[in-house]
């Protein structure tokens, strides 16, 4: 009986394995049978990620064919959040570790520690975020050997750009770096990640699209590690296009280096020297100084650095041929004088006085003398008689306002014709060059006067205008291209630095084309009468301290004032109540088939004529292949 | 008395099968997957495994030549050692993965609850098994369990939650076997039932967390029940057939964590899928039948407990382990007993069912030949 009791519990034991194992049967014929696509699907997202592949960038060489930037070899490590370990204590052992291999903080604002660039970064569990690049390809393989110990952290190859001739070309071809938060959602809409590196200045922004290419992509197997295993499937990128220039690095060197001793001598900063083909638009040189190591950005550049650059009160990173906005002074003058003759307002034979002051009457008391406000030439004693191409080649002022403003009977452009004429010549817009940055300048007009000042125009102002100073603002560029417009007889051309791009097989994608913005509504013997008056600027006016004359070259001299506040806030002035200028000085040569045109630009640079001369003589004779005169006479008079 | 044609084949036949398994799972989860490739010589997961199988083999052997009632009657030195065993790995173990089960014993890690679990099989056989003692009182049913108690205590306190339940579960087999009455069951069940709440509170904080993540598995992707999830799509991806041998994606990959050791059986259902993964619990399943059918023919009552014993003890550990894997149950430390990789767990596995063919080897001679 008792037997029997027992018996009937290790069956009731049976009952119970049985019931427990088809619990279990049960429970994996849904996993295993009814559900398993959905769990085999979620086993493929674990293992299978789409990669992107990237695409060799273009490089870029001069006109001449020598390289000026390069790829090299370097390493960025990355982090895949989604891979990194979950529990809180072995994450930070691998933050500590990945920290001291790289030498840079774990926790930290400044400079960023890998938390803080984590956090800024992640997009999603999956998506990789750099945390640092150029890394010591020592630590790099560190990295790779111990990717076990380091669960999420990933080591990839990662070209980095290398430039030759690096500060002579850096305002040109800029640099590289970070997409800027402002931009990434356009980025992203472009195929890129949030860590690429994209052009952020110069040739390297403004031809992103060229010299990216397109990304190939890739579908690897991963582990758990985010390391790829295996590849199932990829598409292969398309390489960049690489770039000429239209630059001869050459040439380059050498209007840098006249640049630099020319601004040695005027005590000056700040200058720019820019020289362009009138008939294409093509520029052949363009130097901003000071200039900057672009070498410095590849792979993020250093704070300290940085802010070295940034702070710099000269503004190294800024291209001033592009970005600079100065008065244009006397330069400026070829515009009222082709505005004057298309309009009438002068003939070839039209003559005006110059006393050396010109009295503008109070425009309320016109018969009290006294209180007329002087303008004055600046040739005190006044040029006498001139006519346009006269008053060009002595840049006289008086004969200038006159033709601006009126004075007396003779009724003169006014504002608003002038600054037409400005505009069309490509003042107060951007020229278009293949830069970023690009200031538009400023043409003044009535209307903008009582906007932004809450006053009149007033005929002054015009007179001001008239020879380059009060409110209008020129880049350097914009002065060379509106002078390149008097060289070659009437034509507004887009200034341009890719002279060709072609693709990885060297095959010609496209080759420059003149870009021609406009054609001046002037006729051709008005522009003819400014040219003139540019030649006898240097064969017998301000430029006459030119010493050659192998080539003819036509020019226009600027000394333009501005003001500058000091620290206590008062006026700049030496001591003879003079307000500072900037040295000017534009040509163009050979006088009857120009070929070359050049502005030079000296900052706080004393007179045009006396300081920028020197600097376009020397581009000159480096552009003919001029030598120098046999005793030196870099000082002059 | 070793007697061939005695010889329980159907004890030995599955469990040699099962431990093959096992040393083919841990090379196949473990070995493969590692970087540079399974290791040389005794580096080899799978070839240590191969190794405690055979030690294993030779226990086995030797218990089922012994007669089981020299354990029997050694019972109370049994229980000494049992305690005492506890008390050391309490004092000296290290804490590994949070459990402070295992004393380190230089190159190899030596878990003595294993064995205590054995030995307490025997001493609560003993107990419950006297033929005089009636169970109609409570006497001898209130002695086991305070027998019982202490081990569990000194279990949890090595914060081995899986092995305290197993000791628990034991003991309660057992009882039922031995034909305690429901009546006394029934009290216990009650006292429990209004002790659970209570020690729902009691429990450490991980414990509760993994309460939580069987309850909630899909709430929580990237903590704690990470490997819950991977494991069920380690085992639902294998489908009918399974990805094949050394092929599962989740393992090799190293998705699935703990994959040589509590989740092997994840591993298993992916590579061997739900056909393969029945095959397996069909093994299980007549080892465990096997057992209850030597319990039922043995000699006398300390045999048939000692073999119910064992099969309480597998199926609770079998059952457990999968039912985690298949997060059926809340996750407990707990190895499928021959095949997660292990020496203690393998060795003291293959210890049990030596002393159940011992029992075996002397059953009693059939009543009815037609039974």
């Amino acid at each position: 009986m008792g037997d029997l009791y027992v018996r009937l519990r290790a069956l009731l034991l049976r009952i119970v394995v049985v019931i427990g194992f088809a619990i279990v049967g049960f429970r994996l014929w849904d996993l295993q049978v009814v559900s398993s696509e959905q769990y085999l699907d979620a086993a493929d997202r674990n293992r299978y990620r789409l990669m992107p592949i990237e695409a060799p960038r273009g490089v870029i060489y001069d006109r001449m064919g020598r390289l000026l930037v390069r790829n090299v070899p370097g390493f960025a490590v990355y982090i895949v959040p989604g891979d990194l370990p979950r529990d809180s204590e072995e994450r930070a052992a691998v933050f500590e570790r990945l920290a001291n291999l790289l030498e840079m903080p774990v926790d930290s604002e400044t400079p960023r520690g890998i938390e803080q660039i984590l956090q800024e970064r992640t997009i999603g569990p999956y998506l990789r975020v750099r945390v640092a690049s150029q890394v010591d390809r020592h630590a790099a393989f560190i990295i790779e050997e111990d990717h076990l110990e380091l669960p999420g952290v990933v080591v990839m190859a990662e070209p980095q750009r290398h430039y030759y001739d690096a500060s002579l070309m850096a305002h040109i071809i800029g640099y590289m770096g970070r997409i800027s938060p402002e931009r990434l959602d356009d980025y992203r809409q472009r195929g890129y990640q949030p860590d690429d590196s994209v052009g952020v200045s110069g040739i390297e922004r403004t031809q992103e699209a060229v010299l990216a290419g397109i990304k190939g992509q890739k579908h690897i197997e991963v582990n758990v590690f985010g390391r790829e295993m295996a590849v199932i499937a990829s598409e292969p990128p398309e390489p960049g296009h690489s770039l000429y220039l239209t630059i001869d690095t050459e040439f380059q060197a050498q209007v840098e280096d006249v640049l630099r001793k020319g601004m040695a001598v005027a005590g000056s900063e700040i200058g720019v020297a820019i020289a362009m083909d009138p008939r294409t638009g093509e520029i052949l040189s363009m130097v901003s100084l000071p200039t900057f190591d672009n070498n410095l950005f590849s792979g993020g550049i250093s704070i300290d650095d940085f802010v070295a650059l940034n702070e710099d009160p000269r503004r190294p990173l800024v291209n001033h041929a592009v970005s600079g906005l100065y008065p244009p002074g006397s330069t400026f003058k070829i515009v009222p004088a082709v505005a004057a003759l298309q309009e009438g307002v002068v003939h070839a034979g039209t003559t005006l006085e110059c006393r050396g002051t010109l009295l503008l009457p109070n425009r309320f008391f016109p018969n009290d003398m006294s209180l007329a406000q002087p303008f004055r030439c600046w040739r005190r004693a006044g040029h006498g008689h001139l006519n346009v191409v006269t008053a060009i080649a002595q840049s006289c002022n008086i004969f200038f306002y006159q033709v601006g403003g009126g004075f007396m009977e003779f009724s003169g452009l006014g504002i608003a014709r002038l600054g037409e004429y400005a505009r069309m010549m490509g003042f107060g817009e951007p020229t278009g060059i293949e830069l970023s940055g690009e200031a538009a300048g400023l043409v003044p007009s009535d209307r903008w006067k009582r906007q932004t000042f809450g006053e009149s125009w007033y005929t002054g102002d015009t007179y001001n205008s008239s020879i380059g100073q009060s409110f209008v603002l020129s880049t350097p560029l914009q002065l060379l291209n509106a002078t390149a417009v008097i060289a070659n007889g009437g034509t507004l051309y887009r200034p341009q630095l890719v002279s060709q791009v072609v693709d990885i097989q060297g095959n010609v994608v496209s080759t420059l084309t003149p870009d021609p913005i406009r054609e001046m509504a002037v006729s051709p013997e008005n522009i003819e009468l400014v040219r003139r008056g540019m030649r006898q600027t240097v064969t017998s006016g301000t430029a006459w301290r030119w010493t050659f004359e192998d080539v003819a070259v036509a020019a226009k001299t600027g000394t333009a004032e501005y003001t500058k506040l000091d620290e206590h806030g008062q006026l700049i002035m030496d001591q003879h109540g003079y307000l500072p200028t900037h040295a000017w000085f534009t040509a163009f040569a050979p006088y009857d088939d120009p070929e070359i045109v050049l502005v030079v630009f000296l900052d706080d640079g004393g007179e045009g004529s006396q300081y920028a001369l020197p600097v376009a003589e020397n581009m000159l004779r480096a552009y003919f292949d001029i030598p120098q005169p046999e005793t030196e006479t870099e000082l002059g008079p | 008395m070793f007697s061939l044609r005695r010889f329980d084949w159907l004890i030995f036949i599955p469990m040699v099968a099962i431990a093959a398994i096992g040393v083919a799972m841990v090379y196949s989860a473990f070995e493969i997957s590692l970087p540079g490739g399974p290791r040389p010589g005794l580096e080899n997961f799978a070839l240590r495994q191969l190794l405690f199988a055979g030690i294993g083999l030779v226990i086995y052997l030797v218990a089922a030549s012994l007669d089981y009632h020299v354990w029997i009657a050694s019972f109370r030195w049994l229980y000494l050692l049992v305690i005492a065993m506890l008390l050391v790995t309490l004092a000296i173990a290290d804490p590994t993965f949070g459990t402070r089960a295992w004393l380190n014993l230089g190159i190899f890690g030596i878990q003595l609850s294993e064995l205590g679990r054995i030995f307490m099989i025997v001493v609560l056989a003993r107990t419950l098994g006297v033929e005089s003692h009636r169970l109609e009182n409570a006497g001898p049913f209130l002695i086991s369990g305070m027998l019982v108690a202490p081990t569990i205590i000194l279990i949890y306190l090595q914060v081995d939650f899986g092995m305290a339940l197993m000791m628990g579960t034991i003991w309660l087999g057992i009882v039922f076997l031995a034909g305690v009455r429901w009546r006394h069951l029934a009290t216990i069940a009650m006292g429990a039932a209004t002790i659970i709440p209570l020690g729902w509170f009691q429990l450490e904080e991980y414990m509760r967390g993994r309460v939580y993540h069987f309850l909630y598995p899909g709430h929580d992707p990237s903590g704690a029940s990470y490997n819950v999830n991977q494991a069920l799509i380690s085992i639902g991806s294998g489908g009918w057939w399974g990805k094949g041998f050394g092929q599962g994606t989740q393992s090799q990959l190293h998705f699935l964590r703990v994959r040589h050791t509590d989740f092997i059986f994840s591993v298993f259902c992916e590579e061997f899928g739900f056909i393969g993964a029945m095959l397996l619990i069909l093994l299980f399943a007549v080892l465990i039948f096997r057992l209850i059918r030597v319990a039922d023919s043995a000699r006398d009552r300390y045999g048939r407990l000692i073999a119910g014993g064992v099969a309480v003890s597998l199926f609770a550990q079998v059952f457990i382990n999968l039912a985690i894997n298949a997060n059926i149950l809340p996750v407990t430390g707990l190895p499928l007993p021959m095949i997660s990789y292990g020496g203690s767990s393998l060795i003291t596995s293959m210890f049990a069912l030596g002393i159940a063919q011992s029992v075996s080897q002397r059953r009693k001679p059939p009543d009815n030949p037609l039974l």
